[in-house]
């Protein structure tokens, strides 16, 4: 199977950030967008965006393709969304496992769903039109849920792995997600990372949630948790060199603490290849 | 169930804010330690805070005007009323000058309603469409017997309002650094009784210089001039529907004199006989 480029370390571009990134070029391998940020007319995100292309690789990721949803894919949304992959030329574009509404609303949220076949079919077929319209393979990430459903058929990383095989898209395997998804249903993450096919990995996330103490939220507003760097080195192990970054969306601390937290993800991978190296000598 | 029904359940769930009595909650499976409600419920909280959030970020001077309670019940009242069927949440926010308008509860308040269609002008012109503006040299490209004739096309990010007296004095003192921002609160009830003739109002145009809003409040011959202007009515039409005859100079000069001025501020991205 073709395979993505691996583009490093990266993080979220997001505007609290412009300046410094401009002026002091900051050691970051490459910048995910939010793909709606961008879907506008002109002026100050699209001027800026194309400065920093000029520099970095730009992945494309989105909120809003709502693939699971029983509404008619939202073809006007795909040109657009193709528009802006056409001018940016991102290394590549994902989006969700997820739906953001039905009967034309929009609940502006990634909404869980259940896992049986029919939605196995429903967005396998999904994936595959949306893949025809963008002229590219989509990268589908595993969204944090908080609820789940008694009709559910098989664990979530079933559904991944079928999903993935299926309509022959490529995965954005969210470290995070997992572990907030475990915590909240009980399953075992480390059984998650175990079961995603390794060869449809394209890249991770990595973030921060909020700890109500019953319940995490994926609130990407607090530094990456100890746990979740666990399960970050379990992933890393299993799925090699792609490309990871950091999303974080509130409470932006300066911005060397995102840095530090990427430096971190170095010296784990450095740690693991160097293991990997004795072990073979 | 089927997923379309289960996808329906689940919405209305979230769109009446009833995380307790949802017949969705029959086929949530028990979570690890929360109770079902409680996790529906982080669905049904993100929902509302998520647009008051949009709300927020686009319309700030008119929170410090209204002040915090008014505000928030606008946006749940905005909220309540205008659930979301665009794919991009940019324009979610679109409308609230419009409800304000047509709601009994804002309609008369001409100050903040002025002050919502400004600060939505702003958001607008912020990531409007790119153009390239004119230099005022392109003008030498004619020659002045065809002036009468010329017509000009503007900036995509140009807005022009007209809104209640005194919306500017409220932006400013609602956007004042923080020292003026506190006294400004204290006197947001003077600004808000301060009495005002309901025909009163002022004019406005806000566009995009380099890559930031800007605005100019406009004199009434100025505004007429240029709303004239952007609706396609070439140079010489212009000086005769407008009567600028004040301040002793010809129409024709007054006229020149605005253009400088638009040429100038970016404002012009064409100039072409008028058809």
């Amino acid at each position: 199977m073709e395979s993505l480029p691996r583009l490093g370390y990266g993080l979220g571009l997001r505007p609290v950030y412009y300046d410094e990134i401009l002026s002091t070029r900051p050691p970051v391998d490459w910048f995910e967008i939010i793909s709606e940020n961008y879907m506008i007319p002109g002026g100050r995100p699209l001027a800026m965006l194309e400065r920093f292309r000029a520099d970095y690789p730009i992945v494309m990721h989105g909120v809003s393709m709502s693939l699971a949803s029983t509404d008619p894919l939202d073809l006007d949304y795909l040109k657009a969304l193709k528009a802006l992959a056409d001018r940016v030329e991102p290394a590549w574009v994902s989006d969700h496992l997820a739906w953001t509404g039905v009967h034309g609303r929009n609940l502006h949220d990634l909404l869980p769903i259940p896992y049986t076949r029919e939605a196995l079919d429903h967005v396998v077929e999904r994936i595959g039109r949306v893949q025809d319209i963008l002229k590219r393979r989509l990268v589908v990430e595993n969204a944090s849920t908080y609820v789940s459903f008694t009709q559910s058929e098989m664990p979530e990383w079933e559904f991944v792995a079928q999903m993935a095989e299926r309509a022959d898209c490529l995965l954005l395997l969210d470290v995070n997600n997992v572990f907030v998804s475990g915590f909240n249903h009980g399953f075992d993450v480390n059984a998650f990372i175990d079961a995603v096919p390794a060869d449809r990995v394209a890249q991770f996330h990595m973030a921060g949630h909020t700890d109500n103490e019953t319940h995490l939220i994926d609130t990407h507003d607090q530094p990456i948790r100890e746990e979740v760097w666990t399960l970050y080195e379990r992933a890393r192990r299993r799925f090699g060199g792609v490309s990871v970054m950091i999303e974080r969306d509130d409470n932006f601390p300066p911005f060397s603490e995102l840095l530090g937290e990427l430096q971190r993800m170095r010296d784990i991978d450095a740690a693991i290849a160097s293991n990997a190296s004795r072990s073979a000598a | 169930m089927k997923l379309s029904e289960l996808q329906s359940l689940f919405q209305s769930a979230v769109l009446t804010g009833d995380a307790e009595d949802a017949a969705i909650l029959d086929i949530v499976a028990p979570p690890r330690d929360a109770d079902r409600p409680t996790m529906m419920g982080v669905y049904v909280n993100a929902y509302r805070l998520r647009l008051a959030e949009f709300l927020d970020e686009d319309y700030p001077a008119l929170r410090v005007l209204l002040g915090d309670d008014d505000f928030e019940a606008l946006v749940e009242a905005y909220i309540d009323e205008n659930p979301s069927r665009l794919r991009n949440a940019r324009w979610y926010t679109t409308r609230l000058p419009e409800f304000m308008q047509e709601s009994e509860s804002w309609s008369a308040n001409a100050l903040a309603i002025g002050l919502a269609l400004f600060e939505r002008a702003l958001t607008d012109a912020y990531d409007a469409a790119d153009a390239p503006a004119q230099s005022i040299e392109t003008l030498a490209e004619f020659s002045p017997q065809d002036w009468p004739c010329l017509g000009f096309t503007f900036h995509p990010s140009l807005r022009l309002i007209e809104v209640a007296a005194g919306t500017l004095d409220a932006y400013g003192a609602a956007t004042a650094d923080e020292d003026e921002a506190r006294s400004a609160e204290e006197d947001e009830g003077a600004l808000e009784d301060r009495p005002m003739d309901a025909n009163e109002s002022e004019t406005i145009a806000i566009w995009r210089s380099d890559l930031d809003p800007a605005y100019r409040q406009l004199d009434p011959d100025e505004y007429l001039a240029l709303f004239e202007a952007m609706e396609g009515q070439s140079f010489g039409d212009i000086c005769q529907l407008v009567a600028f005859q004040n301040e002793g100079q010809s129409a024709t000069e007054r006229l020149a004199r605005f253009l400088v001025t638009w040429f100038s501020e970016g404002l012009v991205i064409g100039v072409a006989e008028a058809k």
